[in-house]
């Protein structure tokens, strides 16, 4: 087991490594750099050079590669091309944010979504499965920057709740902090939720059939005594991926929530970052983004294996 | 009435007649619509009236019109999208389930280095080197779609290669592919099938979202994610121009998973808890 | 006019404050050439008050901004330097160039050799008092061996010294009679001599910089020893970076700001009738938004081509679906009907499908397909555009294809590149400058890539010509040529929306740029 979580970390770093190395590559290929992107209309060859020659964009790929690369793995993840900044100072108070929104979201959606999906497994066929799933299918065929809208107009604008604006400052409180970003945790909370339920109650209601689940019943156990302890256990392998893939979503894909109710995190830091071609930031983001994903498809590898038996003792 | 031998429930009969309808609307269009794709014929945003049952869009065009028009589009380029990825992602994920673990840390890697790389630079990559079209629209979103079929894919079909029946197949000497088609593939349709029917509804809006980059339906087609995102900023003043195309995709999405579900009821086998207990 | 006589009657009895006559009279849609002129002479404005916490959320900033001058390319970081720092040259609500740190100025006839006057008495916020050689740094920066955008427009320079601490003199490489506008160029704002740290500027105008956020938020607080009375009114000024209109609308509704900029035309009647918010529209005087196509490129090397897509268009049409009435027609080239040199004898061109047609079979096309590429990276809705023009050039039988291309690197890729394009364009304060920079043969940025030596000499004539008469002349000629045979359709020019919180004054159109030219924090203030 510990051989088996030891690999995956390797492989992780490997990873991580094979991404910064993949971006870069991307970045370069892309058509135009730093100089023409801030400059704008403004660029003439002349200017391009002066502002290319400053960034030492004329020296070649590698050689600028090695250099941050070398930086990194000290923990320098360099100076943004376009305006100067040191990256990890700004970077790291947007990483918290991101978590910090992401955890909020989570922390609503995980448990309720897996909760609903099992009493909704528990009840099939009833009134209030085909409830759940009827709203939960509604809300994620709308997209998300829909949902917010209609939150800010009810909420924030007609009757004025939450604020619209749920940008945070390091200064702020915890509960100034859950107030302020309330909106955009419940619209995340919205967008993900759907996914994990119907994931529980198909994955649940898939093992329904098996030969052990027919002995539990003739033993005399109830529905709800036979879903959670036999049921949800063999079913968990997909709705753990499932929950991983949304928690990586809340870290990585949240872009338009972030424009919409003008939040600093990571995400929009590297839009504007690949729209500029401002590569080391592009780099510094491309690595958190990398991290989260191999971390937490690490662990929900990790608990897949931890919760079969078969897999747990292989042969 | 029975369908393939067995006999829908009523959500599935809502469901079965939703799809219908839209596919019906998709193929009649030109002649149910009343007016134009593309033309402008009304005020920006204008109310429902009896001339335009469900107002104007952004620049006046009749929102019943394009909403007939754009189920073509908007099915047919979700629908092609979407096989493609399964295609993709299924194998692949069986593959590296069954395959051993070296072919699997491969595959996970590469697929975990996909999802890193954010949307915009991937996206930004197939435009520089394969220009944008339609096709190139289409292999880019199946091609990141399929990534999450592949987890999915590998988490399923994992608890299910450690299963005896499985292992039988394997001392029986039966090859790679048998295993994952024969074996693998039959039990690992639950989970696959529910997935589907959820991801062939995410890319109508994963369509239109890669609209901003040029990598989408060309103007004056209509389809229905790109209708939302068009008419999206009226929703915050009260008008109700998005909701149309909005309601028209999740009607979409309720109807297929509503089919879904019944397929996957009538496939887990009657002993024991089934469907209408 | 009878609304517009009744609202200044008001005004004159003292019934009307300054402020709610300007509001009126943008109402009406009178426009600013009436306004300004006649308010200088009559009642004074109101005193404003000093305080309060001035909140604006702007669209037109990003994470990788800077307050480097040589960067600035949009809103958000034109407006903060602008609370830190001043320009040389300011400009009246008409448009016309006053003195900001330049106090005065005065030119040799020929308008070659000019001399301009420091402003005394002006200090840094770190106590240092500005004279000419900050002035002559401020100008170098963008100069010689330098990124900056300014550099084409300050090539003029032959030579710029020092004459004493408080005077430069600036030799020019041939004669120009709008020079102090191009001193006021919003990239030129004045820093100690020497000064590098851009991190945290020093400058001399009414704030000081607390802390800055790129692409988030910037603070400031009131300096309190501003050298200009009446101005930098607010103890604190915050810029939020709100890049969304929705998100930015909603947060004016609901009093989270108290000011905004870039409203959306199409929403903004449901704006003007919330009884807590002001909508201050300057008519006339906002982009350019034009279809250009590449004259040396073919089909649209044939001028009948360029004259059946220019009657081809819709542009009333236009103008009424995607800016909801909120622009004026372009006559296609880029002048608009404020500036004193605006050609009002050229009729305005009109949709005409029945020319456009006559035109497109005289330049012997047959069934060919003209591509048109447009993006959102163009401006927000040129697409929109694009899909009407489509539409309204079907009936002409000509077949445009519309190709939406992609936001990123449309200004490295698409435009300057590809034969036919969407294009905007900022206004230009003087006429020369407008016709040099876009349609000039020495022009970096001539994108319809027409280039005619007759054209060059009208306008080098016009330049140099002090006399407003036959200036006036040259310059009608100069449009007759460019709308008849030039490459661009310049179809709309739109007007600017701000939004503001009833209780913030000062809120005033301007001929330049929206929100106050960028400065509503300075010139602002609350009832």
């Amino acid at each position: 087991m510990l051989k088996t979580i030891a690999v995956r970390i390797v492989l992780g770093i490997l990873t991580l490594w094979a991404v910064s190395v993949l971006i870069f590559a991307a970045t370069e290929v892309l058509p135009g750099d730093v100089a023409s992107a801030i400059l704008g209309q403004g660029a003439t060859p002349e200017t391009l050079a002066v502002f290319r020659h400053e960034l030492g964009l004329d020296r070649p790929a590698y050689v600028r590669y090695l250099e941050w690369f070398f930086n990194a793995l000290h923990g320098d993840l360099g100076i943004a091309m376009t305006n100067k900044r040191v990256i990890v100072e700004v970077i790291a108070p947007r990483f918290m944010n991101t978590l910090f929104l992401a955890g909020y979201a989570a922390l609503i959606a995980v448990p309720t979504s897996v909760v609903l999906g099992i009493i909704a497994a528990i009840n099939e066929g009833k009134f209030i499965d085909r409830f759940v799933n009827i709203i939960s299918l509604m809300t994620i065929s709308v997209p998300e920057f829909f949902i917010a809208y209609v939150l800010i107009l009810y909420l924030a604008v007609q009757f004025e709740i939450f604020p619209s604006l749920s940008t945070v400052f390091p200064e702020m409180g915890f509960v100034e902090k859950i107030y302020t970003t309330a909106l955009p945790a419940f619209t995340l909370t919205m967008l993900v939720m759907a996914h994990m339920l119907r994931m529980t109650r198909t994955s649940v209601l898939s093992i329904m059939s098996q030969p052990y689940i027919e002995m539990a019943f003739l033993k005399g156990l109830t529905r709800s005594q036979v879903i959670v302890r036999h049921a949800l256990p063999n079913a968990a392998a997909p709705i753990i991926s499932v929950i991983a893939l949304n928690l990586a979503y809340l870290i990585v894909g949240v872009v338009v929530i972030e424009v919409v109710f003008v939040y600093p995190g990571v995400g929009q830091f590297m839009v504007d970052g690949v729209t500029k071609r401002d590569l080391p930031v592009v780099q510094a983001c491309g690595l958190i983004f990398a991290g989260a994903f191999v971390g937490l498809n690490t662990i929900a590898d990790v608990l897949a294996i931890m919760v079969n038996p078969r897999l747990r003792h292989p042969r | 009435m029975k369908l393939f031998g067995y006999k829908p429930t009523s959500t599935a009969w809502l469901g079965l007649a939703i799809i219908t309808v839209f596919i019906l609307v998709a193929v009649f269009a030109d002649v149910i619509a009343p007016y134009s794709e593309s033309e402008s014929v009304g005020q920006t945003w204008d109310d429902p009236s009896w001339d335009f049952l469900l107002g104007t869009d952004n620049i006046g065009r009749d929102m019943l019109s394009r909403l007939i028009f754009g189920a073509r589009m908007t099915i047919g380029v979700a629908l092609v999208t979407t096989v493609l990825s399964f295609l993709i992602g299924t194998t692949t994920g069986f593959l590296a389930a069954v395959g051993g673990t070296v072919i699997d840390q491969i595959l996970s890697r590469i697929v975990d280095v996909m999802l890193s790389i954010p949307l915009l630079i991937f996206a930004l990559i197939i435009l520089s080197v394969f220009g944008s079209s339609i096709m190139t629209l289409i292999l880019t979103l199946a091609v990141l779609d399929s990534t999450r079929v592949f987890r999915l894919a590998r988490a399923v079909a994992t608890n299910l290669v450690v299963m005896e029946y499985v292992e039988a197949a394997r001392l029986r000497g039966e090859g790679l592919w048998w295993i994952m088609r024969r074996e693998i593939l039959p039990n690992a349709l639950p989970p696959m099938i529910s997935e589907f029917g959820l991801r062939f509804c995410f890319n109508f809006l994963f369509v239109a979202s890669l609209s901003f980059l040029g990598l989408g339906i060309q103007p004056p087609y209509a389809d229905w994610g790109g209708m939302v995102r068009d008419n999206g900023k009226a929703i915050s003043f009260g008008l109700p121009a998005p909701l149309w195309p909005a309601l028209a995709i999740a009607m979409m999405t309720v109807g297929v998973n509503l089919v879904v579900d019944w397929i996957l009821s009538i496939n887990s086998r009657p002993s024991g808890a089934s469907a209408e207990m | 006019m009878e609304e517009y006589n009744k609202l200044k009657h008001m005004f004159d009895k003292g019934a009307l404050s300054r402020r709610d006559f300007m509001s009126g009279v943008a109402m009406i849609g009178a426009g600013m050439a009436v306004a300004p002129s006649l308010l200088s002479g009559t009642a004074q404005a109101a005193t404003p008050k000093v305080g309060g916490t001035f909140r604006i959320g702007m669209e037109g900033g990003s994470a990788t901004d800077s307050l480097d001058p040589r960067t600035y390319s949009d809103s958000v970081m034109i407006a903060a330097s602008l609370c830190v720092m001043n320009g040389l040259v300011e400009f009246d609500a008409s448009g016309k160039p006053t003195g900001e740190l330049l106090e005065s100025w005065e030119a040799k006839p020929g308008a070659k050799e000019w001399v301009f006057n420091v402003r005394k008495g002006v200090k840094f916020s770190n106590g240092k008092t500005l004279n000419a050689d900050d002035i002559l740094y401020s100008i170098a920066i963008h100069r010689g061996e330098t990124k900056s955008p300014a550099k084409g427009i300050l090539k003029q320079i032959t030579e710029i010294k020092k004459v004493n601490e408080n005077q430069i003199a600036v030799t020019l490489e041939a004669g120009n009679a709008d020079f102090p506008v191009i001193l006021g160029d919003y990239h030129i704002v004045v820093v100690p001599d020497g000064f590098t740290d851009w991190q945290k500027p020093i400058g001399t105008g009414g704030y000081t910089l607390e802390s800055f956020e790129p692409g988030v938020r910037l603070v400031f607080k009131r300096r309190g020893d501003y050298w200009k009375a009446g101005r930098a009114n607010f103890d604190m000024v915050e810029i939020r970076n709100i890049q969304d209109p929705a998100a930015r609308t909603a947060a004016l509704q609901s009093g989270q700001v108290d000011a905004i900029n870039r409203l959306d035309p199409r929403t903004v009647n449901l704006l003007m009738k919330d009884k807590k918010l002001n909508v201050v529209r300057t008519k006339g005087t906002g982009n350019r938004f034009c279809f250009v196509s590449r004259v040396t490129e073919k089909p649209f090397d044939n001028k009948d081509l360029r004259l059946a897509l220019k009657y081809g268009i819709d542009r009333e049409k236009i103008i009424q679906q995607v800016y909801n009435g909120f622009a004026t027609p372009g006559n296609d080239h880029t002048l608009d009907a404020l500036n004193p040199f605006y050609n009002t004898a050229m009729p305005q061109r009109k949709y005409d499908p029945d020319k456009a047609a006559f035109h497109f079979k005289k330049a012997g096309l047959g069934d060919a397909k003209i591509e048109l590429q447009a993006s959102e990276g163009a401006w927000g809705s040129a697409v929109d555009c694009a899909t009407l023009y489509q539409e309204s050039l079907k009936k002409a039988k000509i077949n445009l294809d519309v190709k939406k291309v992609s936001a990123d690197g449309y200004w490295d890729n698409v435009w300057l590149k590809v034969p036919f394009c969407a294009v905007y364009w900022g206004r230009r304060l003087s006429a020369d400058q407008t016709f040099t920079q876009v349609y000039g043969s020495g022009s970096d940025w001539n994108d319809s890539n027409w280039r005619v030596p007759e054209f060059d000499k009208l306008i080098g004539e016009a330049r140099a010509e002090l006399d407003d008469k036959k200036r006036k002349e040259l310059y009608f000629h100069a449009q007759e040529m460019i709308a008849e045979d030039g490459g661009m359709i310049c179809f709309a020019i739109t007007d600017y929306l701000d939004g503001y919180a009833k209780n913030v004054m000062g809120a005033d159109p301007h001929a330049r740029y929206d929100m106050n030219d960028d400065r509503i924090a300075e010139k602002g203030w609350f009832a």
